[in-house]
């Protein structure tokens, strides 16, 4: 999880915060998913709230999984198989449950680390305008810039941890496979050369058998 | 507390934190129990818990604590790395009670800096606007640690691939080598061979 603004304003925003909308938050959640595993999630949405589900695999295997979000009445609204990450953004058409879940039933041994971010509603304003006889001044307007500006910031940051993380994670997965095939060929070199050495050796020693006619 | 999951009672499910040093974690929870006769969740099961374990990058535990069905709990990174914070039920019933399981609302918090609601609130405008850009210039200390730490993991990305490279040309240039070298002792011995046989 990264930071959280509350953007909080005086009581009576509270109160038309309440009113409006739920509150908007994020839960972004980094776990591993076993093989032949499914790991579902949850979460109560009010009818109308933007939302946005956006998943990653960082390492394991192919560094895919399925995915699948399905609203309160079980109707799919989000279906990808074997995907590495994507985005997606709906509308909550009503109130209720709305089901995600990851799936690495595909694979036979390996076992995923999935990251998602599930926004639910748009941030609250930092200075609410309800109850505003006047303009924002210059220095709000400016924390309201700023405020914006590190929003973005933290998903730049987001999406380039991930991506860091996935290529490290390949470039690991690189090196071992290459020092453990690299030793595997060489022994088999090793092996396979002294080996027929000996075979050949061994067709010419038997002295017992009679036939020693040789080609000259 | 929004985000819920479900697992087995005695299962543990652990979460990945990639964090940098010097952070402060703030997780909230809640546990209920799934009632066979009801068909739902309760809502307060007396007597259940979670355990709540922190591991640090280093394998060393920094948080391991029986809390109650609903609790906050937090922690301060010393280490850069993967956190893994973990849960599991303190329940002793055997999970072959049919249909039992736990539901899980989780939020995680992570470089929480807490506005001080108080401070907002007074009608001083001058104030309101300070509190706000202090609060700024602590979530840009935070990106600086982000960043900070970005570039360490970065570093550790580019020392492996540049391993890797200098591995495959170190290993092709041995398995070059073994090549020639068996394949001249091949010669000669079986040169030796046929001479000592007398078939040459």
């Amino acid at each position: 999880m990264f930071l959280r603004d509350y953007g909080a304003a005086g009581p009576w925003g509270w109160l038309t915060l309440l009113l409006v909308a739920c509150a908007a938050w994020a839960s972004e959640i980094t776990f591993e998913l076993p093989d032949n595993a499914k790991q579902c999630f949850y979460e109560e949405i009010v009818q109308g709230t933007k939302c946005t589900l956006e998943f990653q695999v960082i390492t394991g295997g192919h560094y895919d999984v399925d995915c699948r979000l399905e609203d309160p009445g079980g109707a799919v609204l989000y279906k990808e198989m074997k995907k590495q990450y994507d985005s997606f953004t709906f509308t909550a058409s009503r109130n209720g449950t709305y089901k995600f879940c990851f799936s690495n039933e595909f694979s036979t041994f390996t076992h995923k680390t999935v990251y998602f971010d599930f926004q639910v509603g748009e941030d609250p304003p930092l200075f609410p305008s309800e109850n505003r006889a006047t303009a924002l001044t210059q220095m709000e307007s400016a924390c309201v810039s700023i405020h914006e500006a590190l929003k973005s910031v933290i998903d730049y940051q987001t999406h380039f941890r991930l991506r860091e993380a996935q290529g490290r994670s390949r470039a690991e997965d690189l090196n071992t496979r290459v020092a453990y095939w690299s030793i595997g060929e060489a022994i088999i070199l090793l092996v396979v050369s002294i080996g027929q050495v000996f075979l050949l050796k061994s067709f010419f020693s038997d002295k017992r058998t009679t036939t020693t006619r040789v080609a000259s | 507390l929004a985000l819920y999951f479900h697992i087995g009672e005695r299962e543990e499910k652990c979460i990945i934190e990639d964090i940098p040093s010097d952070i402060l974690v703030v997780g909230n929870y809640k546990v209920q129990r799934w009632d066979i006769h009801k068909h739902d969740f309760l809502e307060a099961a007396p007597g259940l818990g979670m355990f709540v374990t922190v591991t640090s990058p280093s394998g060393e535990v920094l948080l391991s604590k029986l809390y109650g069905p609903q609790g906050t709990f937090s922690f301060t990174s010393y280490l850069s790395g993967e956190h893994i914070i973990c849960f599991q039920s303190n329940s002793t019933r055997f999970a072959v009670i049919a249909g039992s399981k736990l539901r899980i609302h989780l939020d995680i918090r992570v470089g929480e800096h807490f506005l001080d609601e108080s401070a907002i609130q007074a009608k001083d405008k001058v104030n309101e606007v300070n509190v706000r850009l202090e609060h700024l210039i602590e979530q840009i200390h935070h990106v600086t640690k982000e960043q900070d730490y970005e570039r360490e993991r970065e570093e550790k990305f580019r020392k492996t691939s540049e391993e890797t490279n200098s591995n495959i040309l170190w290993w092709a240039i041995v398995q070059t080598l073994i090549l020639i070298s068996v394949g001249i002792w091949q010669i000669k011995s079986l040169r030796d061979f046929f001479i000592s046989k007398k078939l040459v």
